[in-house]
């Protein structure tokens, strides 16, 4: 190694102590700064070291989740893996992730680099860690006000995939914006998509991003929407269409966690058959599984699952957010612990790349079955016998499918929705008028609260659905009064930068009252 | 009494929360009792002038603005006979900008609607941050977003208001917008509306007294909450501490 990159790792490492030493706070960028200033190639000097593989994963939603993924399903095969810390996924953050894993000597020892990339950041990093693949989850509509648009995004990333000809890429084909990079850049690609549609009415909303043809500008045509854009598409002018994706999740049943066994032998039920005889179902229920096939199989599954479940509220009523989706992958039945659709697309890509790459996979399926999808973005407490969930949500089509989630719960509920406006969140906020609230009306809630530095932007946006709520600059306050005087079962909808901290406080708040311990 | 909304293009035209300002002007008619309707125009389909009190134009990306300039074409005298007769539009950002005559985009020239006597160039630094406007057509200021790569020359037009922060029309004139008869132009986002309740009602009355003919005064809605938001802004950047300190985060 040059004696310029050692001087640049140990100068790093020195940096990143002293950071610690004086509780500067979790030191993940500032050493990627110095080792840079001292050796600006340090990153190709780095990437150079690991042994098989480096992949980046980049898009709008799903990087880190996705990103986990590779990182566990390697680590499960017996590799050394290196990966970045959750948002420090800057060209410093990146840096900074190699080099505080090298030896005394500066010295990495790793099979694999799973490694997260923003998309503006790209641009400067993808050419010096020269990836063999790159995953990109899908590009839309996230923090304008940085990107400016989403064609600005696109660019950004066609720019970074440009510099490397030689690394595979690896396509969301239901994102029409995705799938156009295979036009515009000569790189060797495989696709993943899914063809079935899983996605309710609520949690697609209206936001579409490029229903336009980006090759001749008509207007594309959808056989249906998953969410956002993406969705089955072709051009009836010029002939683009989605193709058939390489890889593709099927069977995709969403079911109660406690019975496993009463899922439906298969999810081809056909719309209208459902009976909703279960005896939990509402009115609002029905109305709402009318709107999609997807809401007739998990009430099937729930009718045939006798509903009786773990993780069941205080009233022993089935919580039917703790239901999780099960699906085939390339022939293998994988009953995950997720509770989005958003994470089958997740669990989907990270399976593409790793088949790309011709990674061993014997113990996937195992890895998948055990994966937290969780990840701190959506973290349940029990807190005094009340029970408190902690959602992340930092653009539209996130929020989308949290409403569409809370939704999915027919409890009456207390939710408390925290929107900031620093960089790292996005200051432009004016997204918050591109989800569907309205839903939000029928979701049973008995209170609703704002917290925020934009809790009056929220609160005008639920004004102007008739949607009543409060406002609070005391969250914990806000969330005791809700534990000891609410319904015992709290949303917290917090965006980017009020994640840390709320966890951090919920977390407290559980130890105190020691779980689910009544007082 | 009753008035008609048209959304101009919002499969094209849908940026930044436009959805904001057509929830906006309809539920303050509705919360007074005046019937709203709103009409979205897809491109492609005839838009028909006469049957519009309020038209609202907004933003899109330079990629979609270019597709916008193909349908324009049909509705171009149209359009510039609803202004004429005094027809109320709201154009936001790229709205804005298709108002003038045209927009100089780094690759492409793309022909605007000519409206306004006004033309916009691109740079390629974006202005992007919180504005706050000063406008001598209220006595509250009017609060947003902006984000524009264009940079909009407006000749003799009158601005809409002077910038207290912010960036506005090209960065260095001081203004923002344009107002033109009942024309609002702006690159003002945010929404717009919801936060500036003001302009909003100003926009309707004009609208109902252009089609019941008689000075119609809006009754009082109980704006609290949209003076918290406005105020909110107003406040932090009134604060010449947080305004320095944003400045240097801004540039390291």
């Amino acid at each position: 190694m040059r004696l310029r990159s050692k001087l640049a790792i140990r100068c790093a490492k020195l940096t990143s102590t002293l950071i610690k030493k004086l509780n500067r706070g979790s030191g993940v960028t500032l050493p990627g700064y110095v080792a840079r200033l001292i050796d600006p190639e340090i990153l190709s000097v780095m990437s150079g070291m690991v042994r098989e593989k480096t992949i980046v994963t980049m898009g709008t939603n799903g990087k880190t989740t996705t990103n986990s993924i590779l990182y566990h399903a390697l680590k499960a095969e017996g590799k050394t893996v290196i990966i970045n810390r959750t948002g420090a996924n800057m060209l410093n953050g990146i840096i900074s992730a190699f080099v505080l894993a090298t030896d005394r000597k500066g010295r990495l020892h790793a099979d694999y680099a799973c490694i997260e990339v923003d998309e503006i950041a790209s641009v400067r990093v993808l050419p010096q860690l020269k990836p063999d693949c790159a995953l990109l989850t899908n590009i839309s509509r996230d923090q304008l006000d940085r990107f400016g648009e989403v064609d600005i995004t696109y660019n950004k990333i066609k720019t970074a995939v440009l510099s490397v000809p030689e690394t595979k890429l690896i396509l969301n084909c239901d994102d029409i914006l995705s799938y156009t990079l295979t036009q515009d850049c000569k790189n060797s690609y495989v696709t993943y998509g899914i063809s079935e549609q899983i996605f309710d009415d609520i949690s697609r909303s209206e936001i579409r991003e490029s229903i336009f043809c980006r090759s001749c500008g008509k207007k594309l045509s959808y056989d249906f929407f998953h969410y956002g854009q993406l969705g089955i598409y072709h051009c009836p002018n010029c002939g683009l269409k989605r193709p058939e994706p390489d890889y593709t999740a099927e069977n995709i049943v969403l079911h109660d966690t406690a019975c496993p066994s009463g899922k439906p032998s298969d999810g081809t039920m056909e719309k209208g058959q459902c009976t909703a005889a279960s005896a939990g179902t509402t009115e609002k229920e029905q109305r709402a599984a009318a709107s999609a096939s997807i809401m007739e199989k998990e009430q099937r599954a729930a009718v045939s699952a006798g509903c009786a479940t773990q993780g069941s509220s205080s009233a022993g009523r089935p919580i039917l957010s703790d239901r999780m989706y099960s699906f085939t992958l390339g022939g293998m039945e994988i009953a995950s612990q997720a509770r989005s659709p958003y994470n089958i697309y997740n669990t989907l890509s990270a399976y593409a790349a790793l088949c790309a790459l011709q990674a061993p996979m014997k113990k996937f399926k195992q890895t998948i079955e055990g994966f937290d999808y969780g990840n701190n973005r959506e973290s349940v407490f029990m807190i005094n016998g009340a029970r408190v969930q902690l959602h992340l949500a930092k653009n539209p089509i996130g929020f989308q499918q949290k409403i569409s989630l809370v939704l999915k719960d027919p409890d009456p509920k207390d939710v408390i929705i925290q929107i900031n406006d620093t960089y790292q969140d996005g200051e432009d906020i004016s997204w918050l008028w591109d989800v569907d609230f309205q839903y939000l009306a029928n979701a049973n809630a008995a209170t609703i609260t704002t917290n925020g530095t934009r809790r009056h932007d929220m609160g005008l946006r639920l004004k102007y659905e008739d949607i009543p709520c409060s406002s609070t600059t005391d969250l914990r306050k806000t969330v005791e009064k809700l534990i000891a005087e609410g319904t015992k079962n709290l949303y917290v909808i917090v965006n980017y930068s009020g994640l840390y901290r709320t966890n951090h406080m919920l977390t407290e708040l559980q130890s105190i009252t020691k779980g689910g311990a009544t007082s | 009494m009753k008035l008609t909304i048209g959304h101009l293009y919002p499969d094209l035209l849908n940026l930044y929360g436009d959805r904001g300002n057509i929830q906006c002007f309809r539920k303050r008619l509705e919360w007074r009792g005046i019937e709203a309707e709103v009409i979205p125009f897809l491109s492609g389909s005839r838009t028909d002038f006469s049957r519009l009190d309020i038209v609202l134009l907004g933003g899109g990306s330079d990629r979609e603005q270019e597709l916008v300039c193909r349908y324009m074409k049909e509705i171009k005298s149209d359009f510039k006979n609803y202004v004429e007769d005094n027809g109320v539009v709201l154009a936001v950002c790229g709205g804005y900008q298709l108002l003038g005559k045209y927009y100089k985009t780094d690759k492409k020239m793309i022909e605007g609607l000519e409206i306004l006597d006004i033309y916009t160039e691109w740079e390629p630094e974006r202005l992007i941050r919180n504005i706050i406007l000063n406008s001598p057509l209220f006595s509250t200021p009017i609060v947003g977003f902006e984000n524009h790569g264009g940079r909009t020359y407006i000749g003799n037009h009158t601005p809409l208001g002077k910038v207290f922060f912010g960036l506005g029309n090209t960065g260095k004139s001081g203004y923002e917008g344009v107002v033109y008869k009942n024309v609002i132009a702006t690159y003002l986002h945010g929404p717009l509306l919801p936060k500036n309740p003001q302009v909003c009602d100003y926009l309707l009355e004009r609208a109902l007294k252009r089609k019941y003919g008689e000075e119609i005064k809006l009754e009082k809605l109980p704006d609290k909450l949209e003076q918290k938001a406005n105020n909110y802004i107003v406040g932090r950047y009134s604060d010449k501490k947080y305004v320095l300190k944003e400045t240097i985060k801004r540039y390291t």
